[in-house]
């Protein structure tokens, strides 16, 4: 059985994260035993476009992106725009998809599902739509994802809006649809609620979802021991 | 799970036909059916030359990005150019409309190392396992 490996980032910048997947991957490659949950919120906040998304869905000017400190990277992901930051659980699997019949729409499922079961535990009510990939609350989206796959690892994964600053939103097109409404947990709950607590139980429904054991917790500076 | 008797295949569910210099490469029903929809291909260009392991082609679904890597090194000389409007090809048929380029591979180093169809049902049974 697949052992999942949770590596706790309490913040990390985007592309540091970027380089610890890829190291990860190569891991992961060279051996399928493990797999891998990186569970972090990136600070400095950040706008990613995936390799179909346009320099048009970013609405903010580089003054305003400078002013708010965002950084805009190109990803490898699926998907188009969206944007990452503080207040924001970003959860990214390293595991081989084409092992004990995973696949990859599977992966983007089960995604979704820890999603659902993580909004659950705190009496949230998620939905899926039809045709897209994502978590809706209501009608506003609340997780959205976007998985990129190299020699049949994947990395990247989903962004789940727990205590977030809103309004960051509106310096995209997210997902390619203009005004596309964005929640959050804090907002759907009229309570705060912290990353920390939203990490254990994502964790927790991912392993179980996959069929994983849950092994053991890393922090930041323990991935090459 | 369709695996043609007269085509080679890869780790990376590549599969491959030699003909005449040329391989035609493109992705195996297992491959297509684990990725999922595909919306998008992006082809490389003519003449690009690659080496075994290179990224050639990157492909997308609603919300996953992958690559189809060269089984072989060699040069691009053709590309299926109808992925482009209709990458779907890829998924309803495989192994013939959806075929993704061809490499001119006069002496294919590496031929060896590809799996015939035999050998990649059971690299298959064995992924099977986790």
């Amino acid at each position: 059985m697949t052992t999942l490996i949770r590596i706790d980032l309490p913040t990390c910048d985007y592309d540091s994260a970027l380089r610890l997947q890829r190291r990860l991957v190569a891991r992961v490659a060279a051996d399928d035993t493990a797999a891998y949950l990186i569970l972090t919120e990136h600070d400095p906040p950040v706008i990613t476009l995936g390799r179909r998304g346009s320099s048009s869905d970013i609405l903010a000017s580089p003054q305003q992106l400078a002013d708010s400190g965002t950084e805009v990277r190109r990803s490898g992901r699926g998907g188009l725009a969206t944007w990452h930051g503080p207040g924001q659980l970003v959860a990214y699997p390293v595991l081989r998809l084409d092992r004990g019949r995973r696949s990859v729409h599977g992966h983007v499922r089960n995604l979704e599902e820890a999603v659902l079961q993580t909004l659950a535990r705190f009496d949230l009510a998620g939905r899926r739509r039809d045709g897209e990939a994502g978590v809706w609350a209501g009608d506003a989206k609340i997780a959205s994802v976007g998985v990129a796959v190299q020699r049949w690892v994947s990395f990247h994964g989903v962004a789940l809006n727990v205590c977030n600053d809103l309004s960051a939103f509106e310096m995209i097109v997210p997902c390619g649809r203009p005004g596309g409404a964005v929640t959050s947990m804090t907002e759907m709950l009229g309570r705060e609620v912290s990353v920390e607590d939203v990490a254990d139980s994502f964790a927790e429904a991912f392993a179980d979802i996959c069929g994983f054991d849950e092994g053991p917790t890393l922090a930041d500076g323990e991935m090459d021991a | 799970m369709n695996i043609p008797d007269d085509l080679n295949y890869t780790e990376q569910h590549e599969w491959v036909r030699f003909a005449d210099g040329v391989a035609t490469v493109g992705i195996s029903d297992f491959a297509q059916d684990a990725f999922g929809d595909l919306v998008f291909v992006d082809l490389p260009p003519l003449d690009k030359e690659f080496v075994r392991g290179d990224e050639v082609i990157a492909m997308e679904s609603t919300k996953a990005a992958a690559s189809v890597y060269a089984p072989v090194s060699g040069k691009v000389v053709e590309v299926n150019e109808r992925l482009v409007d209709d990458p779907g090809l890829v998924n309803s048929d495989c192994y013939g409309e959806g075929w993704m380029f061809k490499l001119a591979a006069p002496d294919p180093a590496g031929l060896d190392d590809l799996m015939d169809a035999a050998g990649y049902e059971a690299f298959l049974t064995g992924l099977e396992e986790d």
